[in-house]
């Protein structure tokens, strides 16, 4: 270890500094700074502003905010997308580990069954419009189309303000899940294969070999999984704008649609940045929660 | 063993692939969801190849009456060869990119102390939960000042810096042993040498993870490219093909459905290519290990 060396080592006590971890970041780093955070920041301080691209931003102070504050769709949508949260991280988390379990097996057929639990994650979300706006439609679609055979009425996925969340969440476990399915048969293919023999060597079955070894290695990735997959759920938006567009009366709508309304439709740059500033708040707080229970080890 | 399949032909095609007769119930469960998990993306194939006038029936038509490619040869009227290549060019280097650079700093972050370190992880994860609708603007202000508006490098060069791969690779190697990397710094190797040749090696399971979610983030952004791209030869294949499959679908009209179905099957196709590619590291998992006697 020739860092140790280095006079700034002596400070930390015997703990080396590895320089090159520097060198080793600013790669990712340098195009982070240049295209994400320098825009975010000037995006901060336009939330201060009015401010509409033409012409400079005019400082209004804290009005964007307290606009916002009591704006009544500000709320619906905020308090949809946390809904959105409780329905589709659970929904995707649960079915791409069962998922990622079922075809880690190795059984007959497994490569098929990979591929079809993968495939929608590969469509766009005009995929998602054009399939799912039919498949949830409430007269011709396919699922009250079933639903029917089971004697169970037909119900208004799309068209009434009770059902519009929870259509929209069904086709985005469907979008979704396909990330936390890879992801978690990635960390499958690590477990060491000898643990689990040894385990069934001494008598653990398939449950307990799958609740004493598998899940507990694999809590790095369930921990990132359920992150990644709260956090893009909070800032849902495509399946939201391409399936009702936030209707009917506001009951599928979402922070970020209402944000995109504001920004690329009305051209209320500073108001879109409070808002954008406040959904931020939010998650952060979310995730922050969320960190403490669901812990990395 | 009692309950050991027997020796029969079907018991071992079954032992082979590590499983037993009681198994057979759960299996038959399992690739049941399977194919309805992928029926909405079968009926968008099977409705591509459908003609106009049999897309809406009453009932559900799985399979085209009549297998037409009218819908293909539509949508080939538009230039959406070129379309592709943008799109190939600015998915597959910012892939690239985006993959090594996120295995070096996922690397670094799991593994070297260094001051900043956890700053630099929670300053990555706190820009996943801002929204890009709002940053977006004043980045392509930016870029069209300086002369890039519709090149490859407004494409590719802002999509880079995707934590999805550092955060990848760092929850890789949090877990992984350390002991072949200390036998390489034993031996003398440098940081650069035992990332190289002894980490990354390893790390096939996540960057190829990392490789097919970002590609297909890639493949599939649609509003930066929608936003950065004036000229119609610079437009990528989502963007070009929104012109004529609106993007608010119950605004699509009956006669253009196939046609929007055979460009959406376009679409997808890359992306699984790259799955179906790459899915063979998957396979192994636990079958080779367990030999029954």
């Amino acid at each position: 270890m020739s860092e140790q060396a280095t006079p700034a080592s002596a400070r930390t006590d015997a703990v080396p500094i590895d320089w090159a971890g520097y060198v080793f970041v600013a790669f990712f780093t340098i195009p982070f700074l240049l295209f994400n955070v320098l825009p975010v920041l000037f995006g901060g301080y336009v939330a201060f502003t009015e401010w509409s691209i033409i012409g400079a931003p005019a400082w209004v102070g804290t009005d964007n905010f307290t606009a916002a504050l009591s704006d009544e769709w500000v709320r619906n949508a905020f308090r949809n997308v946390l809904l959105y949260g409780l329905i589709i991280v659970p929904g995707v988390t649960v079915f791409g580990l069962l998922a990622a379990l079922f075809v880690n097996q190795g059984w007959p057929l497994s490569a098929v069954a990979r591929t079809f639990f993968f495939a929608p994650y590969v469509v766009s979300a005009t995929v998602i419009g054009l399939i799912w706006v039919w498949l949830l439609d409430t007269q011709y679609g396919l699922i009250n189309h079933y639903l029917a055979y089971l004697g169970l009425d037909g119900i208004p996925w799309l068209t009434s303000t009770d059902w519009s969340l929870i259509g929209v969440s069904i086709a985005s476990i469907w979008w979704d899940m396909g990330l936390a399915f890879v992801l978690f048969l990635a960390a499958l293919q690590d477990i060491p294969r000898d643990l689990l023999e040894a385990a069934k060597v001494d008598g653990a079955n398939g449950l307990k070999r799958l609740y004493f070894i598998t899940l507990p290695l694999m809590r790095p990735v369930i921990s990132m999984v359920i992150t990644l997959q709260l956090i893009s759920t909070l800032r849902i938006f495509s399946q939201v704008y391409v399936m009702t567009n936030g209707g009917p009366a506001g009951s599928s709508d979402s922070p970020i649609r209402y944000i995109y309304e504001s920004a690329i439709v009305r051209h209320s740059f500073g108001y879109a940045s409070a808002l954008a500033i406040l959904l931020f708040a939010l998650i952060l707080i979310v995730t922050f929660v969320l960190r403490f229970v669901v812990r990395e080890r | 063993m009692a309950v050991s399949p027997g020796p029969g032909l079907f018991g071992r095609y079954l032992a082979r692939h590590n499983m037993r007769m009681a198994d057979i119930p759960l299996w038959a469960a399992g690739m049941f969801v399977a194919l309805l998990w992928s029926l909405p993306f079968l009926w968008m194939i099977s409705t591509s190849f459908k003609r106009s006038q049999d897309v809406m029936t009453r009932d559900i038509e799985w399979l085209p009456r009549v297998v037409t490619f009218d819908n293909y040869i539509k949508v080939f009227e538009f230039p959406v060869i070129r379309w592709g290549i943008n799109s190939l060019v600015q998915a597959t280097v910012s892939t690239a990119l985006c993959v090594f650079f996120g295995a070096m700093a996922g690397y670094a972050l799991a593994r070297m102390r260094f001051p900043g370190n956890g700053f630099l992880f929670a300053i990555f994860i706190a820009s996943l939960m801002i929204p890009a609708e709002v940053y977006v603007i004043p980045l392509l202000l930016a870029v069209i000042k300086i002369g890039w508006a519709s090149s490859y490098q407004a494409l590719i060069l802002p999509t880079v810096a995707n934590v999805f791969s550092v955060y990848i690779f760092r929850q890789f190697f949090l877990g992984f042993p350390r002991e072949l990397e200390e036998a390489a710094r034993m031996d003398g190797a440098g940081p650069f040498r035992i990332f190289w040749l002894v980490a990354l090696p390893l790390a096939r399971a996540p960057a190829i993870a990392a490789t097919v979610i970002i590609f297909t983030l890639n493949w599939n952004n649609f509003l930066w490219p929608l936003l950065v791209t004036f000229d119609e030869s610079m437009k990528t294949l989502p963007v070009g093909i929104a012109q004529f499959a609106p993007v608010v679908g119950s605004h699509t009209q009956l006669e253009g459905f196939a046609v929007s179905m055979a460009a959406v099957t376009i679409l997808s196709v890359p992306s699984l290519i790259v799955f179906f590619v790459l899915q063979k590291y998957f396979i192994h998992g636990i079958s080779q290990g367990s030999v029954k006697s």
